[in-house]
């Protein structure tokens, strides 16, 4: 799946998506990912948030380098508030969450593997040869 | 670390959720059928369409006309909210409408999975069950009397929902 195929088809499910980032912003971002000692921003993902800043779908969620919201709902957090709150998690060392839905967690490593994590206890359920394919499944997850 | 109930409501606490309830569980994996997603969505739907009874709380949530019909037609979830199973289905929940709960996803099913992956490998763990088919935090069931205008358009929708769906 490329990028393009994405975007068309959670466009075409219904998906919103944020503003695009600056390159500069996920250049700040990665700063601040290691000193949490979590994996930095893949360059996939940091092509991706170049065209969206994240995204929605149902109850599935792609964050991005800044919060958004949607029609004065609270605000869905950045990448960064998500995996600082989840720091005393060792089952993540190493891993950056991206993603979740109402059932499972999307991470990546600091290679840029992504995988699908249980939601009841970060067992990994999934890994991901392609990522643009776990972004998808995680939106599409929540597309009840 | 076992969790004691004591300080398993001292970390919902920490969590800002003091007022939900805690049930305990032995968290033993049980085979989930093949089919369980399509089953999940249609469960969910359904669980959508049964809320034209939680009036009172979903007056509280803030969401727009458009929203709430979506929401009680069983059409769409509106943004920020979650359904979330009482007890998992991988751990013997059940496949009903009675196993379910809705949330706001930020904070709270955020917080409350983090809470559930901290007990990670605990022979009991402690899962939230809050009283209602809604959970609000305490400062949104607090809320002054300013008014119920909100509570009764909502009301009057839900109630023409349940006249047109009658035999």
């Amino acid at each position: 799946m490329t990028q393009q195929e994405l975007i068309e088809t959670l466009t075409n499910r219904g998906a919103f998506f944020a503003s695009a980032c600056h390159p500069g912003q996920i250049k700040l971002l990665n700063i601040n990912l290691q000193t949490l000692n979590v994996a930095t921003i893949p360059n996939y993902m940091g092509e991706f948030y170049q065209v969206c800043g994240g995204a929605w779908l149902g109850t599935g969620y792609v964050f991005g380098p800044n919060e958004f919201s949607y029609n004065g709902h609270h605000p869905i957090p950045s990448i960064l508030d998500i995996n600082k709150d989840l720091t005393n998690l060792k089952a993540l060392h190493g891993k950056t969450i991206f993603g979740r839905n109402d059932l499972f967690w999307f991470a990546f490593d600091a290679l840029g593997e992504c995988t699908m994590l249980d939601n009841l206890n970060l067992n990994v359920l999934r890994k991901y040869s392609d990522p643009y394919r776990a972004i998808y499944e995680c939106l599409i997850g929540g597309k009840i | 670390m076992q969790w004691t109930q004591d300080f398993a409501e001292k970390r919902l606490s920490d969590m800002q959720m003091p007022n939900i309830p805690l049930t305990a569980t032995q968290p033993t994996p049980v085979a989930v059928s093949p089919d369980w997603f399509p089953k999940y969505k249609k469960l969910c739907h359904e669980f959508m369409r049964s809320l034209t009874d939680s009036v009172q709380e979903l007056a509280l949530m803030n969401l727009s006309r458009d929203e709430f019909m979506e929401l009680i037609m069983g059409r769409t979830l509106p943004v920020n909210l979650s359904i979330r199973f009482r007890t998992p289905l991988l751990w013997g929940g059940a496949m009903d409408v009675d196993n379910l709960f809705m949330c706001f996803t930020f904070p709270h099913s955020q917080c409350l999975d983090r809470f559930i992956i901290e007990q990670a490998g605990n022979e009991t763990v402690w899962l939230p069950s809050p009283e209602k088919k809604i959970y609000l935090p305490l400062h949104s069931t607090l809320a002054g009397n300013g008014g119920n205008a909100t509570a009764d358009r909502l009301s009057q929708f839900a109630a023409t929902m349940n006249a047109g769906r009658r035999p």
